[in-house]
């Protein structure tokens, strides 16, 4: 029994990270831009159903496939932002919603292009399909794989953001976006390269997560709302915040599919994320967000 | 009297003004002009509805369904401003409460309509007070986790089928289902007219623009969320019921079908989003497409509609009918209208304050207020006398503002409480502190963009009065007073800055209050402006009610106060009459910062 809880931990903790991985991007595009992008999950799907093309037809293992799908999807973001975002008129809760009424057409048109190019199937990649044995505790390959690359990715981005020059300027607009352009910051070309930024980290989520978790054209929805209950979890725009979050999402999966099937474990998430929203509107770190 | 509307005035900033003329009776019509394609839309619908055949019929029943569902999501996201993206919930909630009244309890289609729109809205009520806390994204995608726990329950629950789902029984007769869901359409239609034209409507209209407003004009934001949510609600599950009477099956993708939803918010947007006729005019329009685009690209359908949604957020937010509104058709039309005559003007209702509350009397009793380490308001003790003026001065960040927060019910005091009359009030929502009698204004102006001049005072004034015809009287009466009636039917924006002011302390006026907070009310006031807002204050004082007034600098009160009190780094450090107050060294020193050692170290 206590066999049993080491591994759900383990497995639970390591499957933390691949959620971290999922929400980086949507955090930093909400960091940066106060909105959410509904389209985030299909971009992920689609950096996901890339891999697996890539894999097929040049057998391209997901970890080379991984910038090829952050590259794509990264000129989608820049397209996205730069096409459509840029263009909305308003300003507050008026801009906030156009934005989600956007990006929420924004992810039909994804959704349905993947579809049209990849086909309605559950698809996934062979990749890894061997265990670590650590006395008798057996964790996967794959997911030992995945979950440090999440980690290696959600560090490099938190080292970028604190310690260049560049980093902070995105930081500055993300606080003030009045007081960054008063210091002479190129506010829309930073808004620009965070939408792309975080659009590219969506499709090498994608990649990496389709090992794990088998997708299809229409599983994007699903991965918006998990990415977004990490990042409401750990207070929006917070990386530290979101790496805790992440972490309990992992567990959280961990034990109630186990424990209660994987109807349930859905259907946990979604209950998560809404109790949190209520008792915690803030994030589990408690400090104050814009709710 | 006037009886005509002038359909062709320029375009406005805001894409929904309606010009009439003050005294004009002519508001409280509907306009023909928009009934007209109402009933020709109808009347082709139901003479289709005979004359067409199964796939026309068909065409229509579910067209229909869909202006029933956009009807409903544009009362919570367009009236309220609470987008949702899972109103399917409610439509998938409907279809199965409807399926499982009809398959085991063998109840006729429509008592089994009627349990699915009742248990909607039964469940909207008990979400409601959850949901409805959360607010933009939050909200929106709370409901989307919503709707996909319904999913996962129905796909669960064996009773229902499971994934597979099951088979209901139909009339069989589609005639009889499209008119009845043609019915249900135009009731929709109906009724989202009925609640524009109603108090409730701008109460809903006030809570999307300005909630902490709309609680200061004594609107219990609240309670009017969720009885939208839950009108929405019902709508969503009868459109549900009628869904799956008409097909005849029910499983839990095409019940919680996110194209469904899709579809719902498409329809809204390209029609109007919060107003009357855009989510018929959208519904219907997208309706055709979608059987065209379904008819022809069948696998590129989402894409053309996804496309739609972006072009439409991107060149016109408010959709097809506020570009009508630009030319002055379809606009929404102010609710109710001044009382004609001047009889109401010329002789003023007394002023209720203290001739009939003669124990009036706000006190606030060590009051305090921390923001984490920092003491915003400091043991602060207060009272007002009736008639009298009472000036709150200090610097900025003094906690004036804090102060008001605490006595008006925005915030509850970390210690202390407050006292009116032998009433406390310590802990009472903002909207029930406003209706007893302590209105206040806002130190940054927070008018309601969609309200009309006449609209923001009646709203205060209606929430105080059940009678309309008291109401309407009173705010003719307030408006006359403080010069604003001729232009009642202009919205606020096209005022100045310092009519702005007027009009915000017309809307706490309006409350009938006993205490009356002013929050710098006479910031960026015009000279003549000022001398208005004196007479007003006079005029209330006359009839026993009390001000207190927050200035940052004493000349725009000093010659009506009675008293002063002066508060720095959120202590009182000086009270007594204003002229002496003024020459006191510690408030000297307070205003020109010498003062920052002696009273900065705590």
């Amino acid at each position: 029994m206590l066999h049993d809880y080491v591994l759900l931990t383990i497995t639970g903790l390591l499957w933390g990270g691949v959620y971290l991985l999922m929400a980086e991007g949507l955090n930093l595009i909400y960091g940066v831009m106060k909105v959410v992008n509904l389209a985030h999950g299909d971009f992920i799907v689609a950096g996901g159903l890339l891999a697996v093309t890539l894999f097929s037809t040049h057998q391209l293992s997901p970890v080379t496939a991984l910038p090829i799908a952050g590259v794509v999807l990264l000129l989608v973001g820049l397209a996205v932002q730069t096409g459509i975002l840029e263009r909305l008129a308003g300003s507050g809760s008026q801009a906030e919603i156009r934005t989600l009424l956007a990006t929420f057409g924004l992810s039909y048109i994804v959704s349905n292009v993947a579809l049209l190019l990849w086909g309605g199937q559950v698809q996934s990649i062979p990749f890894l399909e061997g265990s670590v044995n650590i006395g008798s505790l057996a964790i996967p390959e794959n997911l030992l794989v995945c979950s440090l690359l999440a980690f290696i990715v959600a560090g490099a981005v938190h080292f970028w953001l604190t310690q260049t020059i560049s980093g902070k300027s995105v930081r500055a607009t993300a606080q003030s976006e009045l007081g960054a352009a008063a210091c002479g910051l190129n506010i829309k070309l930073i808004r620009a390269v965070t939408f792309a930024l975080g659009s590219g980290m969506a499709g090498a989520a994608g990649a990496v997560m389709i090992v794990l978790i088998p997708f299809q054209a229409n599983s994007g929805g699903d991965l918006t709302v998990q990415a977004f209950t990490v990042i409401a979890l750990g207070g929006l725009g917070d990386y530290v915040g979101a790496v805790f979050a992440a972490l309990l999402l992992g567990l959280t999966q961990s034990f109630t599919s186990y424990f209660l099937g994987s109807n349930a474990a859905a259907a946990t998430v979604y209950l998560l994320f809404i109790v949190v929203l209520i008792f915690r509107p803030q994030g589990l770190l408690g400090r104050a967000g814009r709710v | 009297m006037r009886a005509e509307t002038q359909l062709t005035e320029t375009a406005s900033p805001l894409d929904v003004v309606k010009p009439v003329r003050p005294g004009a009776t002519a508001a409280k019509k509907p306009s023909i002009l928009e009934w007209i394609p109402f009933a020709i839309g109808v009347a082709t619908a139901v003479t289709l509805a005979f004359r067409g055949n199964g796939y026309v019929v068909q065409v229509l029943t579910s067209t229909a369904i869909f202006v029933v569902m956009a009807c409903g999501w544009n009362i919570i996201s367009g009236l309220v401003g609470y987008v949702s993206f899972g109103q399917v919930a409610f439509f998938g909630l409907g279809a199965y409460i409807a399926a499982g009244l009809i398959v085991n309890f063998q109840l006729p289609w429509y008592l089994a309509a009627a349990g699915a729109g009742v248990g909607a809205a039964v469940v909207a009520l008990a979400l409601g007070v959850i949901m409805l806390r959360l607010q933009g994204i939050f909200f929106a995608l709370g409901m989307f986790g919503l709707a996909r726990i319904g999913q996962i329950a129905a796909t669960s629950l064996e009773t229902t089928g499971g994934a597979m789902g099951e088979t209901v029984p139909t009339t069989g007769d589609s005639l009889s289902t499209a008119l009845t869901v043609i019915g249900l359409a135009c009731a929709a239609v109906i009724l989202t007219w009925f609640i524009l034209r109603s108090r409730f409507g701008l109460q809903l209209l006030a809570t999307r623009d300005d909630q902490i407003a709309a609680k200061g004009a004594g609107v219990n934001t609240q309670a009017v969320k969720v009885k939208a949510f839950c009108i929405s609600a019902c709508l969503a599950g009868l459109a549900g019921a009628l869904y799956v009477w008409n097909i005849g099956y029910v499983d839990p993708t095409s019940a919680f079908n996110g194209t469904i939803e899709l579809q719902t918010i498409l329809m809204v947007l390209v029609g109007g989003i919060g107003t009357l006729w855009g989510p018929a005019v959208g519904a219907v329009l997208i309706a055709l497409i979608s059987q065209v685009l379904w008819a022809r690209f069948p696998m590129e359908q989402q894409i053309i509609l996804g496309s739609i949604v972006i072009l439409v957020v991107i060149l016109a937010p408010g959709g097809l009918v506020s570009i009508l509104s630009r030319f002055g058709w379809a606009c929404r039309r102010p609710v109710w209208a001044p009382s004609t005559g001047n009889t109401a003007m010329q002789t003023p209702v007394a002023c209720q304050a203290g001739a009939v509350h003669p124990d009036g009397i706000l006190r606030g009793e060590g009051l305090s207020k921390h923001f984490g380490g920092v003491a915003a308001v400091d043991n602060v003790d207060l009272h007002t006398e009736s008639g009298k003026i009472l000036a709150i001065i200090g610097p900025n960040g003094a906690g004036k503002s804090t102060l008001f927060d605490l006595l008006s019910g925005f915030a509850r005091p970390t210690s202390g409480k407050v006292c009116f009359g032998n009433r406390e009030l310590t802990g009472l929502k903002p909207h029930v502190v406003a209706r007893s009698g302590v209105a206040r204004t806002f130190q940054t102006s927070r008018l309601f963009p969609s309200l009309t001049i006449w609209e923001t005072v009646l709203l205060a004034s209606s929430s105080l009065h059940e009678s309309r015809q008291t109401a309407i009287t009173e705010t003719t009466r307030i408006l006359a007073e403080v010069g604003l009636l001729n232009s009642w039917p202009d919205f606020p924006e096209r005022l100045s800055p310092g009519q702005q002011r007027l009009l915000e302390i017309a809307r706490a006026l309006a409350l009938h209050p006993r205490v009356l907070l002013l929050d710098e009310a006479m910031a960026g006031m015009t000279p003549q402006e000022i001398a208005r807002v004196h007479a007003v204050l006079e005029h209330a004082v006359a009839q026993g009610c009390s001000v207190v007034a927050i200035e940052h600098v004493l000349p725009a009160i000093a010659g009506l106060a009675s008293r002063a009190q002066v508060l720095d780094f959120g202590k009182t450090i000086a009270e007594g009459v204003p002229a002496e107050v003024l020459r006191d060294p510690v408030v000297i020193d307070a205003y020109l910062g010498v003062g920052e050692q002696q009273y900065g170290n705590n």
